[in-house]
């Protein structure tokens, strides 16, 4: 991919719109610095994705579709792995993770094995992985894919209390209601290049429509 | 390297893996139970047999009876044989009806009183292990007759038996108690082991890799702020901890198992084979099989990292088992001894290294040799993985 730029900021939801293969998981792994683009650079939470990979990780949850789970730990076995790979002291740790079963509502499969958990279940435990390091951006993509409308409603609204708490939120998707629904500025990505950038009310001004679908459509000719 | 972190993901690896059902059939119940199930399996098949063999009386049919009439009524004193009436013997003996047949050709024993010689035929078939005994019982019953026969026609002609054997050979066993025992491991306990130090590092490997990407996990871990470094590091201990571990159980059990296995067996044996280990060989084996193990588990993890799913490793995997197998075999090649060019072959040397040890005639230098030679490929090998780890098209490969 290339002529990528673009700015997401702290309390904004920001949102990635592109066709499958359109280049939206690349620049998302880019970001997460777990692919290193061969030109350009990027920076996030003010590290440079390139020479500071560890920084940058400290600041960031990941979360994608295809993002699992370790089938062989319980839920809170899960959640404190990430917590210690972040670098959370023990008893840090433990309050965090008191507050995180508390808040997404998981004490009652806390100590059950994934593996035997629900659907929901499970996203709510890679939600609670994502957060426990309280992190600065979160990077989602296509977080919703696939799941049924309880769990996916159950993102939504976390990405909305994560805008609330000035998270800056990168959110990928290729569906049209949830960004229009959710994100402040807009990106639309083909083939691997940005075609437009801006808030929805600067895209419907750009186009002279009002739907994100026929936005879409009209930005990318297709 | 994070020492801390590599340690995080060492205990959480180890914790999944003890909770794989494959890992802890590989890693620990094969090699547990494999060699008691080996032993006594074997030595239950061969003293059943034994026992059958003996207690069942070996039915032979005879062919001109009537010429060997004093042989057959000496041959039929004890209950070891068992005469059978049969109408054509060839098909007797396929039907398993009788165990050989043997036939005595016309004035047989008229020859013999003579002083003439003659013949006898034994029939049997060399595919039927019953059959090929009963010849060589039949053999031996004949060559005592024959015996008795030369010692009456040397007194007739007052020759002193003496004579015939000039030269009276003695044999005797200067093996030492340990080196019996070790002769007896020496074969089986190296390829045994060499082979399961590989399967007890398998599940592990491609689970913590492909297994990993399969359910992708290990997306979630690279965007920890956690280097690749640390992440290899932790996988490869925790794939060297489960090889280790069925090394030390597959030599636990093979020693025990053996030394109570040729002990049940050696009741029927001849001479008694006492059967003794000495914690110094085990002790070198173990050390030796270190870098080995560690050579298997970052191959391993080289190999299913770069699979996609758990099936892919799989059949990646199965190849490379031929190419320990093969040369872990080398003990079975009678002759072959260690030499300065072996010592540089990875796992032929060991094998070898491992019989020597056990039979306690091994050179130091040449165990030095091998625990430096094998410890430079392991280092070369977690390079290669550690390489591995850090490229993007082996960890994104769709």
């Amino acid at each position: 991919m290339d002529s990528v730029n673009i700015e997401c900021k702290p309390g904004r939801v920001f949102g990635l719109l592109g066709l499958n293969g359109a280049g939206k998981t690349t620049l998302m792994r880019v970001l997460s610095t777990t692919l290193k683009p061969t030109s350009g650079n990027a920076k996030v939470a003010g590290y440079d994705v390139i020479s500071q990979p560890e920084k940058v990780k400290e600041k960031i949850g990941f979360l994608s579709s295809d993002t699992g789970l370790y089938h062989r730990l319980t839920a809170e076995e899960t959640v404190s792995y990430f917590g210690r790979l972040n670098g959370m002291e023990q008893n840090i740790l433990k309050k965090r993770v008191d507050e995180i079963f508390e808040r997404f509502d998981m004490n009652e499969f806390r100590k059950r094995r994934v593996d035997k958990l629900s659907t929901g279940m499970k996203q709510k435990i890679s939600i609670a992985r994502t957060f426990i390091n309280d992190p600065e951006v979160l990077i989602l993509d296509e977080p919703t894919i696939g799941l049924d409308v309880v769990t996916s409603r159950g993102i939504i609204q976390f990405i909305k209390k994560s805008k609330q708490a000035d998270k800056c939120i990168l959110f990928s998707t290729h569906v049209m209601w949830e960004a229009q629904k959710l994100c402040d500025d807009i990106a639309i990505i083909h083939k691997g290049k940005i075609w437009e950038v801006g808030t929805l009310e600067q895209l419907r001004a750009r186009t002279g429509l009002n739907d994100l679908d026929d936005i879409f459509v009209k930005i990318v000719g297709e | 390297m994070n020492l801390r972190k590599v340690r995080i993901i060492y205990f959480k690896e180890m914790l999944e893996t003890l909770r794989d059902r494959r890992t802890l059939i590989s890693t620990i119940l094969i090699p547990i139970l494999l060699f008691p199930i080996l032993m006594f399996g074997m030595s239950a098949v061969v003293v059943t047999m034994m026992e059958k063999t003996e207690a069942e009386a070996t039915r032979v049919a005879m062919i001109g009876e009537e010429f060997a009439h004093s042989f057959v009524f000496t041959f039929l004193e004890g209950d070891d044989f068992q005469k059978v009436e049969v109408e054509d013997f060839e098909s007797a003996l396929k039907e398993k009806e009788i165990h050989a047949a043997l036939e005595f050709p016309s004035g047989f024993e008229e020859k013999l009183t003579l002083g003439e010689n003659s013949e006898a035929t034994i029939y049997y078939d060399a595919a039927e292990l019953r059959s090929s005994i009963a010849a060589e019982k039949l053999f031996d019953k004949l060559e005592h007759y024959q015996d008795s026969l030369v010692a009456e026609r040397l007194r007739d002609r007052g020759v002193e038996r003496s004579l015939l054997q000039p030269i009276k050979i003695n044999e005797e066993n200067l093996a030492s108690q340990e080196k019996m025992g070790g002769f007896m491991l020496g074969m089986f306990l190296p390829y045994m082991i060499v082979i399961l130090a590989m399967v007890g590092a398998m599940y592990p490997a491609i689970d913590l890799t492909a297994g990993e990407k399969e359910r992708g996990t290990l997306e979630t871990i690279l965007v920890t702020p956690v280097s690749r470094l640390d992440i290899a590091t932790g996988k490869f201990l925790t794939v060297l901890t489960a090889s280790l571990i069925t090394i030390l159980l597959s030599t636990a059990s093979m020693s025990l198992s053996a030394s109570l296995g040729f002990a049940q067996m050696s009741q029927f044996s001849s001479e008694q084979v006492p059967f003794i280990i000495k914690p110094l060989p085990i002790i070198l084996l173990l050390l030796l099989m270190l870098p080995l193990a560690a050579l298997f588990s970052s191959a391993l993890l080289s190999v299913s990292l770069f699979a996609k799913s758990y099936k892919e490793a799989q059949s990646y995997v199965s190849p490379l088992m031929f190419v320990v197998i093969l040369p872990a075999m080398i003990n079975f090649i009678p002759g072959i001894e260690l030499n300065w060019g072996l010592a540089f072959v990875p796992i032929v040397n060991i094998s070898l290294a491992a019989r020597e040890v056990l039979l306690g005639t091994f050179r130091w230098e040449f165990i030095g040799l091998i625990f430096v030679s094998t410890f430079i490929y392991a280092s070369l090998s977690i390079f290669v993985t550690k390489q591995l780890f850090e490229k993007e098209d082996v960890l994104f490969r769709t």
